[in-house]
């Protein structure tokens, strides 16, 4: 925030402006407010069309919030229509928990090592490469999954299907890397040298420092990391769509097809639903559900990160 | 002694095991990569239908007007007299039949030699197709392997051809005009909107807010919005760009969704830029009698210029690949024509790579590594660029 020109309106006052000029002065404040607005009116939108909607969807007599949220039959595109969301929800999970698994340790790894061990002219390329890497786009990082991935696991693992969670998880574990890899390094990073001295001074070694000051101080802003990368996992649409399948069903066996919530939507979308018909409602409703997860994700990770800011910084 | 010994041998394994995960990642990125490369070639035996000639460089070639005598050889292959040739290449209509039915192309090693000139037609049969390396082992079988009429041709899907030819269902004519016209409308609109809306609130984030309530939910909002799954943007242009507004799938709609999402990334971006301009510079401007506005577009926003820019490549980048919304307001998965205008029917290159994905003929998987080599290619020259800006104009004040 400027702090010169005195904060807040005080144009006109200091100096002596003519009318017009002060009259295109505000014109340009007011303009520049209304660019600033239009990013909340963005969320203000979002939440209305998902919330009418969805609205509209529940009002349905064919449809109860409890079937919606407990039923383990997704099928809404077929004449025998059933609305219960846990097939895309345990999709979703499975497929998120996959990547999880790969891209976080494999992220806080390059982390802790761009940030303590690489030298200054190494971090600098790897973090243009790992940028480049975060760059892809996913329609991309799907057809490598579909095409390079799965036919090496079906080559290792008897029983895996054409399309399967396990490559999509697999792949969205290298597409999440660059994410948890930048925001923990920068965690550890904003971590007072003097802490680190301080561990050194005690007679610790590089490693000690590492696994006993560093990591703890700098663990909300990890956790923040993780948070992120949860999100963006979920939110994912192209891999799982390419990859994964569009089978919803109730599994927890990574070599099958099943669908997420966002391979649901784009299988929606693409059909030829009529609009307000049931089936076309069902996307706000499940584009709610993933609305709302996302956002609560998002919100705990920047609660975290404050956090860490407020004690370091 | 062997205390310390033991501590520094740990200490080595956990720089290993650190180190490891990242050489991984770019080990797998090299070897995904090459294998998309290799992908973009294949060895062809083609069997054409109605003619089967292919013809020697030399034949065929001519500054001018290679595309006449190589369709005047095809013809009367098929055996079209001379007034029934010259009848098709002077009327354009009929040129302009054939040019869809028929392709020109300059092939390498065609029938053992090193360049010819083959008439692909969309009718033509494909018999065989080989890997790179697997048809250049099998390359002497492969064509004592030939049938008469049949052709070997080492076919290389992204050659010039490929950006000149329209959207197809056979494989060997698919190519990307339609998708790269597409992109380039949308990448422009997205630009022309996205811009000065993300410009514009960095701006009155960083020289207008006071610190109030409005100011703390606009820094609120724009975190999330970054966050926002881009497929939700999707729905939003869906429900109020192509239904509340009437637009229908067209290019502008596709531009307004893709404007709202790319917005946070402009603003995150510029503020930087603009926090980083010292007060000092504002002071002076202010001392010499500027106006606030005159402050702001005058000295600050010039001084923050490269950061302004990088976001503005950054922003493009991501619209350029962003798939999962385009999909959702409904890019056109098949466009006859090329697009003229906002209001045309579109399809644009991510839509046109998932589609290729999609198909179930082998060889599509050509076409689509082609087509993800050009996107690649593309968005490298952008982060390229971003990435020098960065280092060039990094002012330290």
């Amino acid at each position: 925030m400027s702090t010169a020109g005195g904060g807040g309106n005080g144009m006109g006052r200091a100096l002596r402006l003519s009318r017009s000029e002060t009259r295109r002065e505000r014109l340009v404040a007011i303009l520049l407010g209304l660019a600033a607005l239009l990013t909340v009116l963005t969320t203000v939108a979002v939440v209305i069309v998902l919330a009418r909607e969805t609205f509209e969807f529940f009002r349905d007599p064919l449809v109860s919030v409890w079937e919606f949220l407990t039923g383990d039959r997704w099928t809404p595109l077929f004449a025998d229509k059933h609305f219960g969301i846990l097939p895309l929800v345990t999709g979703t999970l499975l497929v998120t928990v996959l990547a999880v698994l790969v891209g976080v340790p494999m992220g806080l790894a390059s982390a802790i090592y761009l940030s303590e061990y690489a030298p200054p002219a190494r971090r600098r390329t790897l973090k243009g490469i790992l940028e480049l890497l975060a760059g892809i786009p996913t329609v991309v990082l799907g057809f490598f999954a579909l095409s390079y991935v799965t036919p090496v696991l079906q080559g290792l693992i008897p029983g895996v299907k054409f399309f399967n969670a396990l490559s999509a998880g697999l792949v969205m574990g290298v597409m999440i890397l660059p994410t948890v890899s930048s925001l923990a390094s920068d965690a550890l990073q904003a971590v007072p040298l003097s802490l680190r001295e301080a561990g050194y001074g005690l007679g610790g070694s590089k490693l000690d420092v590492i696994l006993k000051v560093l990591l703890p101080a700098a663990f909300s802003g990890l956790a923040a990391a993780v948070i992120l990368a949860f999100s963006r996992a979920v939110g994912e649409t192209m891999i799982v769509s390419l990859a994964a399948g569009q089978r919803p069903i109730l599994t927890f066996d990574p070599r099958e097809t099943i669908a997420t919530m966002t391979s649901f939507i784009v299988q929606a979308a693409t059909g030829d639903q009529p609009v307000g018909s049931l089936a076309a409602r069902s996307l706000y409703a499940v584009g709610a559900v993933l609305f709302g997860l996302t956002l609560l994700m998002n919100l705990a990770s920047q609660a975290l990160v404050r956090r860490f800011r407020e004690r370091y910084e | 002694m062997r205390a310390a010994r033991g501590r520094r041998l740990r200490g080595r394994a956990f720089h290993a095991a650190v180190a490891v995960p990242t050489v991984l990642a770019l080990a797998l990125l090299a070897a995904l990569m090459l294998e998309l490369l290799s992908d973009t070639v294949s060895w062809q035996v083609v069997e054409p239908r109605g003619s089967g000639e292919t013809f020697s460089f030399l034949d065929g070639f001519s500054i001018t007007s290679s595309w006449e005598k190589v369709v005047t050889l095809e013809l009367a292959a098929r055996g079209s007299d001379q007034a029934e040739i010259d009848a098709l290449i002077r009327d354009p209509e009929e040129r302009r039949k054939f040019a869809a039915r028929n392709r020109v192309e300059l092939m390498l090693w065609a029938d053992g030699k090193l360049l010819r000139w083959v008439v692909t037609g969309s009718r033509d049969v494909l018999v065989q197709d080989r890997g790179l390396l697997e048809g250049w082992r099998q390359r002497d079988e492969l064509s004592a392997g030939l049938k008469p009429g049949q052709h070997l041709y080492l076919n290389p899907w992204l050659d010039i051809s490929f950006f000149t030819k329209s959207a197809s269902r056979t494989p060997l004519m698919a190519g990307l005009a339609p998708a790269l016209l597409g992109s380039l409308w949308i990448i422009g609109l997205v630009m022309l909107i996205a811009v000065p809306l993300g410009v514009g609130a960095a701006i009155y984030l960083e020289e207008y807010a006071g610190d109030n309530a409005f100011t703390r939910l606009l820094e609120v909002n724009l975190r999330n919005l970054a966050g926002v799954p881009s497929i939700v943007y999707g729905i939003l242009g869906l429900t109020v760009f192509v239904r509340l507004l009437g637009l229908g799938p067209v290019i502008l709609a596709a531009a307004l969704t893709l404007s709202l999402l790319v917005v946070p990334v402009v603003v995150i971006a510029s503020r930087e830029g603009i926090r980083g301009v010292p007060n000092s510079l504002r002071q002076a401007a202010y001392g010499l009698g500027a106006t606030r506005s005159q402050v702001v577009f005058r000295v600050v926003l010039p001084a923050a210029l490269s950061s302004v820019v990088t976001g503005v490549i950054l922003a493009v980048a991501r619209a350029l690949g962003e798939t999962a919304p385009l999909l959702v307001i409904g890019a056109a998965v098949f466009v006859p024509g090329l697009p003229n205008g906002p209001l045309a029917q579109y399809t644009a290159l991510p839509i046109q790579i998932y589609t290729w994905v999609g198909e179930n003929e082998r060889e599509f998987a050509h076409v689509a590594s082609a087509g993800i080599v050009v996107l690649l290619a593309v968005l490298s020259l952008l982060y390229g660029a971003a990435f020098w800006l960065r280092r060039k104009y990094e002012k330290r004040w």
